[in-house]
């Protein structure tokens, strides 16, 4: 190694090394950290927090024996879902009837579908609650609509339809941020593949399918990467729609099992150990899921590059 | 020469910079031999107990230029949730709203931060035989904001009611009779916010478990192993939730209703009588039903023991204490005491009953004003006349507790019986 490349060794990681030092700090040792608090009976508020002791694998095993468990897992598959299948074809499509002028106004349209992101994750879920409250406005709907003025939208009550409505107000409030992706993406492609296209005479549908979304293919994976992340990750909305008790265990996510049982379960002596296996049950999810993805994406673009 | 401006200048930023980084907020309380104490109070910018809050701290600091209160304001889940936080970190307040039952206790009581204040508490502002005792020697490890905190009150429109043709209900029959006139004024009989688990078991069923049991201490005793949630008492005090639902006292559309609305639809007329805790009565702000609500105890339920008759739930009233890290250094610990008293001085107090937030006063030779509003003398006259009984949540809390919460809003909305709710609570509580 010469002078020259030890001068820029050192340029390098005086770039570098601020960060990823902040990175140790921030994001790796507390995701270490609790890796190993999963594997002992930490609670730092009983007795001190002096007396710890390594408990194996009993934290996961309880999690897993845990109904409560298995019914955030499934709530929380149904996020992934309504965001996979439901805010990236919807963003997509939005994106691609504004950039084929399909509309006027297409600033409005834009404008509109992406306000969500301008506004506080509790403002939103706050308001979509009261949305959804007794006599509230989707209920006054229902009543002018059936004409029974004691007619409720109770979705939100019952543990098999409370994520309907979730569902809903998940993609009312992220469409927009998927839209805004492709459309950045999609402005700009090279519209010479597409007057091509249109020249050997195909159709609209046919240009979508067979043009746009192969070019797209690497966007859509981008994006299924971080509405999984989101989705496993995601407390805020669903806490602030939600009122504590009935309505929230319905609709518990497992962020929410795991902030329960971390902050508020004095029942259970181990209660932040637990939480520590919980959130590491998450993290686990999230690389299983990604890596399908992945894996599902490069399957893709084989096929469509054979 | 150039090199040596740059190293000079690199020289002087750190010489800034880090020692600024380095001291934080003390160098300056030391500098200006201030003693800092470090508060968490309770309540929110728009509510009166956080305006009063800010307000005390503020004219407490200018009275007292040597004592620094560095608070943090929290309200509702917030507060829960930084509480145990602060709590884990080792970020200890010095002073704190906090509890000692085991709702509002527990998390200081698990950290081992409850600090005893008998010792502290001057006998001639505080009246020593208002003030309950909340540990196992005697030791008072908080001021209660007032006498006791009762959780179960039936608010009534009197008005309303008479206008419909009735009178004050005594007994459960009575209110199932205003059901048609009610419903055909499109009104509901009484409004509960049924969408917050907690307001089912404090408001409601606190009371209901004394009434079908006939004894006041049920809940201590259950948890004591000398009663189960699945003895005929608890189930039938359960049962009275479908019971009222299905002769339409309670409205089922009830758990999708929160606290907010629940007090703005009795402040609108839309109910005949609301159920919440006494704390609600501040809330009341529309002279028309403020001015003439009566506050009771629930009437003369079905399968009533006459032993709990007429009783209301109540707990021990939350309010300020000190941690035992706050009170390890005696100046903090004085200044803390100075500013609990200062909070709990004549003037503030008169104010806070004025605002309906307590039920009376804990304070010695208090001078209760003749003009307070009618709701402040509402719930006086019911504590002085109801026998109390125990709030479920302040004994059972974690797993059993928001199983009773939840359990409760799915047999009013028809999703669980009586005994199912029962069985599941007695099963986590012996877990």
């Amino acid at each position: 190694m010469n002078k020259r490349d030890r001068r820029q060794l050192l340029i390098f990681f005086a770039m570098v090394g601020p960060g990823l030092l902040i990175y140790l700090f921030i994001v790796a040792y507390p995701v270490i950290y609790s890796v190993w608090l999963s594997f002992t009976d930490f609670n730092p508020n009983r007795g001190g927090g002096s007396s710890w002791s390594f408990v194996g694998f009993l934290q996961y095993k309880t999690m897993l024996e845990d109904p409560n468990f298995w019914h955030a897992f499934n709530n929380n598959m149904f996020v992934v879902f309504v965001s996979v299948f439901g805010q990236i074809p919807i963003g997509f499509i939005l994106a691609y009837i504004l950039y084929r002028r399909m509309v006027k106004a297409q600033h409005f349209f834009q404008a509109m579908i992406f306000l969500p992101q301008f506004l506080s994750t509790i403002v939103i879920g706050i308001m979509w609650k009261r949305a959804f409250s007794a006599d509230g406005p989707v209920s006054r709907i229902i009543q002018l609509v059936t004409g029974d003025p004691t007619a409720q939208f109770d979705l939100m009550l019952y543990a098999d339809t409370v994520m309907i409505p979730i569902g809903f107000a998940l993609i009312w409030m992220y469409t927009g941020f998927f839209m805004i992706i492709f459309l950045a993406n999609l402005q700009k492609m090279n519209t010479n593949m597409i007057e091509a296209a249109k020249i050997d005479g195909a159709t609209e549908p046919q240009i979508f399918f067979r043009v746009i979304v192969p070019l797209l293919s690497g966007t859509i994976l981008v994006s299924t990467v971080l509405a999984i992340a989101g989705s496993l990750r995601g407390f805020d909305l669903i806490f602030a729609m939600t009122t504590q008790g009935l309505q929230r265990n319905n609709a518990m996510v497992l962020p929410i099992f795991m902030y329960q049982t971390a902050f508020q379960d004095y029942s259970n002596q181990m209660r932040f150990a637990f939480g520590s296996a919980i959130s590491n049950a998450i993290v686990f999810i999230s690389i299983l899921l990604i890596m399908l993805s992945n894996f599902i994406g490069k399957k893709l673009n084989a096929g469509e590059e054979g | 020469m150039k090199n040596f401006t740059k190293t000079l200048l690199v020289l002087l930023l750190v010489l800034i910079i880090v020692p600024s980084i380095m001291a934080g907020g003390k160098s300056e309380s030391k500098g200006e031999e201030k003693i800092v104490v470090t508060a968490m109070g309770y309540g929110d910018n728009s509510n009166q107990e956080g305006l009063a809050w800010k307000r005390i701290v503020d004219s407490f600091e200018k009275e007292n230029p040597n004592i620094d209160i560095q608070d943090e304001l929290l309200y509702d889940e917030a507060y829960h949730q930084k509480v145990v936080a602060r709590l884990a970190s080792g970020d200890v307040p010095d002073l704190a709203y906090m509890g000692a039952d085991a709702r509002w206790g527990a998390p200081w009581m698990e950290a081992d931060q409850q600090y005893n204040l008998k010792s502290l508490i001057d006998t001639d502002h505080y009246d020593l035989a208002l003030i309950p005792e909340m540990g196992p020697n005697g030791e008072i490890y908080e001021i209660p904001l007032g006498t006791s905190n009762i959780t179960t009150v039936l608010f009534m429109n009197k008005n309303l009611v008479e206008s419909l043709g009735f009178s004050q209900p005594k007994t459960y029959e009575d209110l199932v009779a205003m059901v048609p006139a009610a419903k055909a004024a499109g009104i509901d009989v009484v409004s509960i916010d049924g969408a917050d688990g907690w307001a089912w078991g404090s408001c409601l069923m606190s009371s209901f478990i004394a009434r079908t049991s006939g004894d006041l201490m049920w809940v201590s005793k259950a948890l004591a192993g000398e009663n189960k949630f699945t003895d005929k008492a608890f189930v039938d005090a359960l049962g009275l939730i479908s019971t009222m639902v299905s002769d339409g006292v309670i409205s089922k559309k009830s758990v999708l209703v929160d606290y907010g609305t629940n007090v703005s639809n009795f402040n609108n007329e839309k109910a005949l009588f609301m159920v919440q805790g006494q704390w609600a009565a501040g809330g009341v702000e529309n002279p028309a039903v403020a001015d003439s609500m009566v506050l009771m105890a629930w009437p003369k339920m079905p399968g009533e023991k006459a032993s709990a008759a007429g009783s209301v739930a109540a707990a021990w009233s939350v309010g300020y204490g000190l941690t035992k890290s706050g009170a390890e250094d005696p100046a903090v610990r004085d200044a803390g005491i100075k500013f609990i008293n200062y909070f709990y001085s004549q003037a503030e107090v008169t104010q806070r009953l004025r605002d309906g937030a307590i039920v009376a006063p804990v304070l010695k030779n208090f001078v209760v004003p003749d003009d307070l509003p009618n709701g402040v003398k509402q719930k006086v006259v019911l504590a002085q006349t109801a026998s109390s009984s125990e709030v479920i949540d302040a004994f059972l809390t974690g797993a059993p507790n928001d199983a009773l919460n939840a359990g409760m809003q799915k047999i009013a909305s028809g999703q669980a019986t009586a005994a199912e709710v029962a069985a599941e609570v007695e099963a986590l509580a012996r877990k």
